[in-house]
């Protein structure tokens, strides 16, 4: 049954599996439909842009191929606030808005820094006794990410 | 065995033409010395022509010289440059990186401007300058203004400059086939890096980092053909990189585009470094475009654009932006890692570090891991800003070598 907690708690949890780079128990999160989006928009040329968009499959292999890539190993620490929540009690399905801040923590000596601010807009489904992920775009305000990172937000 | 001192501070074993003094990249004169006599001299790309498509659009655009300035549409559809300065009390005039304006009026006392740059009001004229200051002295200063090779508008704050083609020469000779047709930007975005520009463009215009893209090794270094791409200079420091075919299917979750660029062929790639801080990019189904605008010596902005065809359909478009993210989007594999490197290169090259010399040894018969594009570029960085690369501040008795 959708309940309001269960809906925070699985949002909550993938920013944690995430935090953690526990990206098995991140993918379990999600539907077999799962899809990822990272989205925004730019006023300089007045368009909406994609910068990252997978399904389940695309979003396993992104995360499998990390450790043959050179990347900034800083940790990211994801912070969501569930801000509303509608239910579609016939889809057994929600769909979920949260705001979200993205801090970046310096390894060496351990500064954090305001990486992004965005919002989820996620989409969840309750299927057989569980709730999962199937949709999940990322609306980022912000659009310098200094070197970028090769982990999703 | 490692160096001591006096070692780490001995000239390389190359001739003077394979070395640069890193202080060129940390060092405050030279850096104002560039804004001056490159930025300030030389044709700059400042947006592309489909970001203002209709009359009264405009742009904002930070010159790397230092100069703010706004490109206009006009009704006319002719495109042109302006200082985004009043010249009544210095305001800003357009705030906005982009917009429509069938009168630019400055927030400040709402004098109007036409798209000509021709100022359209004064408010109470009169009664404050009875007849000694009319509109006719109050035009905006306008920045000559070229639109071309692909599209995009380049400007040149030097009035006395020659044509945009007289810079170019036949530098994109090799890459006009593939963007005479309609363009169309479809994304941006902007990285602020600790780093100096031109490290930047020497990440652009060597492919021996390779080695740092796990992508770039499976895709196209330990492909046939690989070592066949010829670098070749071009007058007023110029390069191109010829073309090779990438084996997409070689990285798992990556395919062959499917998409392509007319007349290229499937997996082709063709890079073209334009002095002092532009790349082209033209690899398969999209292409990229690098600009700088260097804020101090170790600091840049670098705006990145993907490029498509605007006649594309939906699905070409959506295909052409996923290929784009795959590997040049802010969470692509290798923009990350470029700039983990060159953000490397900043920190420890940052004044100070005692950082003394950086190489562009490598010659394998002008190939792709030659670095004869690093040596063709500073020597015309040379000539431009009356320094040697090796040597900027005369302290060494040794001569350029060719």
């Amino acid at each position: 049954m959708l309940d309001r907690p269960l809906v925070e708690e699985l949002i909550y949890r993938s920013c944690l599996l995430l935090d953690d780079k526990d990206f098995k128990g991140y993918l379990d999160l999600c539907d077999e439909e799962f899809r990822y989006t990272i989205a925004t928009h730019s006023p300089e040329i007045r368009r909406d842009m994609i910068w990252l968009d997978h399904d389940k499959k695309g979003m396993t292999t992104l995360l499998t191929q990390l450790p043959r890539h050179n990347s900034d190993h800083s940790p990211l620490t994801r912070h969501a606030t569930v801000y509303t929540v509608r239910f579609d009690t016939a889809r057994q399905q929600g769909d979920v808005v949260s705001a979200l801040q993205v801090f970046r923590t310096a390894l060496e000596g351990g500064s954090t820094e305001l990486f992004a601010v965005g919002k989820y807009l996620d989409t969840v489904k309750f299927d057989d006794g569980k709730l999962l992920l199937l949709r999940r775009v990322v609306k980022l305000d912000t659009r310098m990410l200094g070197i970028g990172y090769h982990i999703p937000l | 065995m490692a160096k001591n001192s006096a070692q780490w501070e001995q000239l390389p074993k190359f001739p003077s033409s394979h070395y640069v003094d890193s202080r060129i990249y940390t060092d405050q004169r030279i850096f104002e010395e560039e804004r001056a006599k490159i930025f300030n001299r030389c044709w700059y790309i400042a947006c592309h022509e489909s970001e203002i498509p209709n009359a009264c659009d405009y742009r904002t655009f930070q010159h790397p010289g230092g100069t703010p300035l706004v490109i206009v549409r006009g009704e006319d559809a002719k495109v042109r440059s302006f200082y985004n300065i009043c010249p009544h009390r210095g305001n800003t005039l357009l705030y906005d990186p982009a917009g429509n304006a069938k009168r630019i009026t400055c927030i400040f006392h709402a004098w109007s401007f036409d798209a000509k740059g021709n100022c359209i009001d004064i408010s109470r004229e009169e009664q404050g300058y009875q007849s000694r200051f009319r509109k006719e002295d109050a035009a905006l200063r306008e920045v000559r203004t070229e639109t071309g090779y692909g599209g995009f508008v380049w400007v040149n704050v030097d009035d006395n400059c020659g044509p945009l083609q007289e810079f170019i020469g036949n530098a994109m000779s090799e890459l006009q086939p593939y963007i005479g047709m309609p363009l169309e930007v479809f994304h941006y975005h902007r990285a602020i890096v600790n780093t100096n520009f031109k490290l930047w463009h020497d990440t652009n215009s060597e492919f021996y980092h390779d080695y740092m893209h796990y992508f770039n090794r499976v895709t196209g270094m330990l492909q046939p053909g690989y070592f066949d791409r010829k670098c070749v200079g071009y007058p007023n420091g110029h390069v191109l990189v010829g073309s090779m075919e990438i084996k997409y299917d070689a990285y798992e979750g990556s395919k062959a585009r499917g998409v392509g660029w007319p007349g290229l062929a499937p997996g082709g790639w063709i890079l073209i470094d334009l002095f002092p801080g532009i790349t082209y990019n033209l690899r398969t189904s999209v292409l990229r475009m690098d600009t700088m605008v260097p804020l101090g010596p170790n600091k840049v902005i670098i705006e990145y654009r993907g490029v498509g065809l605007k006649s594309d359909t939906r699905e070409q478009r959506a295909q052409r932006v996923f290929d784009h993210n795959t590997i040049w989007g802010p969470f692509g594999r290798n923009l990350h890692e470029d700039l983990l490197g060159v953000h490397g290169q900043g920190r420890a090259m940052r004044e100070g570090t005692d950082s003394r010399w950086v190489l562009h040894g490598r010659e394998e018969n002008s190939t792709i891991h030659d670095e004869i594009g690093m040596r063709h570029y500073y020597a015309e960085w040379s000539r431009r800003i009356g320094r040697k690369a090796f040597d900027p501040f005369d302290e060494r008795k040794v001569s350029a070598v060719a």
